[in-house]
């Protein structure tokens, strides 16, 4: 336990230098980084360990986002209060919807989640205090004056992503070693077996998705920070098809995995406008061309390595597949 | 009184819509244990086919013969090119169970993304084969127009003809018995793997019809048809995912329900009924309302 925090620090100190060293966009994508580091971390305790799936974890972001940002716009609260009510939010949400599609097996969850990320747009429209299509402000603020004037607005958005992102993963990996995260993959594995050994399966499934749906929500929160506003455009199906594909891509139950998954959904986008650029007809290329990829990357990984890119790499080494 | 009427008709029209989505999703369900959100993806891409088609010659059932053609072709593509890949690729490990659900997703962005790249973003419009002017009842004119009659009247063509297919045929025999207990039906000497090919076919070209109809009073878009399938899903959850009368009574009823909000309570009310519905039937009746006693595990 003492290690484990002793390298997040570690790691965090390294972030806080590369933050200065680097130019003001790449300190933005890597706010967006930290920001999909915990949306990710959200799809691999709920799929990757719990075995379910969900198809609309981007709506589950939004509803933290409007957590956040109702906190903060109405009550006048600190910042780091808006974020602890995103997570309360979307895990209170998670819960009820968690209630009704996780508790039973089968494919329901996957199609309300897919149901709730199409149908995101016509509920914020419905309820006035949520703003419609333009959505709501989301200011966390200036950094604080003590930073000097060098400090940077992206700046400051990266330090409280990255540091939200590192309290999150710690937080999600202990939950994933402890009795909750043993129980969850019993589960995934045999969930009769798991039944015979005394666990309630069906409340922990719904655990399970609360929990998914906490992280989602911060995640939502962090997202409305880096872009000031919440909006239902922001979180449509776009966004919940890459998260699935970056947790996906860096292999479903691997933790660490997330910030490789990251990684390639900061980057995707860079990629398409560059490719774009060169085809020509750059107004089709860029409204398609990152969803193509995104999806030929999901088929191709999905197809391939379902596990990840880690146990391909293991098989190679031992040529026989232990199971 | 006479809203109450023409709301009920209004809503057969629109339910059978939801019937056929609901159903191409069940057949695939049956066979393949999936539920194929992809189903959006290959309707649209058939519905653009049909377009192209009904466009280019100006005769609407020349499309919707060209829609049901590429719908047939497309499900049975997926299923035969990227279905049976995936099984015998992705057979352990944590993903196993996952896999084929995240890959349908993946097929329903790729599908967008090249329909996308074709034909654009812009909306597109069908012309409908029929007057979408109401009838005139008493002195009044009433919503409910031929066209609504020509869709109640070709979906049911369309379930007449698989409801013959599946009881009265060889094939349908082979399609429920390798649905049902696919080792057995192997054993009984029917080729499953093909069968299922089949039922993906079947199910590709009621998409497309369902497609084809639903934007013959409406526009086209890479995403127009993702509202579709969040209707024909929560109709299947309500016939239980496994039954096919289960699923067109479901669509109906869901039909019906969404346009007396509709025409009750406003536009935007229309997804949050029919997302309150899907969660009522999941908290009081998981299994379906065709559930006879204990269901057979999934």
């Amino acid at each position: 336990m003492r290690k484990k925090i002793a390298i997040f620090v570690l790691i965090g100190w390294v972030l806080l230098i590369i933050g200065d060293r680097v130019d003001e966009l790449r300190v933005y994508q890597g706010a967006q980084m930290a920001m999909y580091t915990i949306a990710l971390a959200s799809i691999v305790l709920l799929t990757g360990y719990s075995g379910q799936v969900s198809l609309g974890n981007g709506a589950m972001m939004a509803v933290g986002g409007y957590g956040a940002a109702l906190t903060l716009n109405n009550l006048g609260t600190p910042i780091w209060f808006a974020f602890l009510m995103a997570i309360v939010t979307a895990s209170l949400f998670g819960a009820l919807l968690g209630a009704a599609a996780a508790r039973v097996s089968g494919p329901y969850l996957a199609g309300t989640t897919l149901a709730l990320a199409v149908g995101l747009p016509a509920i914020a429209n419905q309820f006035a205090f949520l703003g419609g299509e333009p959505g709501l402000l989301f200011d966390v603020g200036f950094p604080p004056e003590r930073f000097g004037d060098e400090f940077t607005q992206y700046k400051w958005f990266f330090w409280i992503a990255c540091f939200i992102a590192l309290i999150a993963i710690f937080v999600t990996s202990n939950i994933l070693s402890s009795r909750f995260g043993r129980t969850w993959r019993a589960i995934r594995g045999n969930s009769l077996a798991a039944e015979l050994c005394g666990v309630h399966s069906a409340r922990m499934k719904v655990l399970a998705f609360t929990v998914s749906s906490g992280l989602a929500g911060l995640a939502g929160a962090v997202l409305a920070m880096t872009i000031s506003l919440v909006a239902p455009g922001a979180y449509g199906l776009a966004l919940s098809f890459a998260l699935v594909t970056g947790a996906v891509l860096a292999g479903i139950s691997s933790l660490p995995g997330v910030v490789l998954g990251a990684f390639i959904l900061v980057v995707i986008p860079e990629i398409s406008v560059a490719l774009a650029d060169r085809l020509g007809d750059a107004d089709k290329l860029n409204n398609y061309l990152p969803g193509l990829i995104v999806s030929v990357l999901l088929i191709l990984s999905v197809i391939f390595t379902p596990n990840g890119p880690g146990e391909n790499l293991r098989k190679h080494r031992h040529k026989k597949p232990a199971h | 009184m006479q809203k109450v009427i023409e709301t009920l008709l209004i809503g057969l029209s629109t339910g059978s819509i939801y019937a056929l989505m609901s159903l191409a999703l069940v057949l695939v369900w049956r066979s393949t244990r999936v539920v194929n959100f992809a189903q959006a993806g290959q309707a649209m891409l058939s519905t653009y086919i049909g377009f192209e088609i009904a466009s280019r010659s100006e005769i609407f059932w020349l499309g919707l013969v060209f829609a049901i053609a590429a719908g047939a072709l497309v499900g049975a593509g997926v299923d035969y090119f990227f279905m049976r890949v995936l099984f015998k690729h992705a057979t352990s490990g944590p993903a196993a169970v996952v896999a084929p659900v995240i890959a349908t997703l993946g097929l329903l962005g790729l599908i967008r993304s090249i329909v996308g790249l074709t034909w654009g973003g812009e909306f597109k419009s069908i012309e409908a084969p029929a007057s979408t002017d109401g009838f005139s009842v008493g002195d009044g004119t009433i919503p409910f127009s031929n066209l609504d009659v020509l869709i109640i009247a070709t979906v049911s063509i369309i379930l007449i003809a698989l409801a013959y297919i599946f009881q009265r045929t060889n094939l349908g025999l082979a399609l429920r018995a390798s649905a049902y207990a696919p080792e057995i039906a192997q054993l009984a000497g029917i080729r499953t793997a093909r069968t299922r090919t089949i039922g993906w076919s079947i199910a590709g070209a009621v998409g497309g019809v369902a497609g084809m109809l639903v934007t013959s009073n409406n526009f086209l878009s890479p995403y127009s048809l993702d509202l579709l399938l969040v209707f024909g899903f929560i109709a299947a959850v309500i016939g239980g995912l496994e039954s096919m009368v289960g699923s067109v009574i479901g669509a109906l009823v869901l039909g019906i329900g969404l346009t007396f909000i509709l025409n009750y309570v406003g536009t935007s009310l229309v997804f949050i009924g029919g997302f309150s519905v899907l969660i009522l039937v999941l908290l009081i009746k998981p299994d379906g309302i065709m559930a006879k006693g204990k269901a057979r595990r999934a």
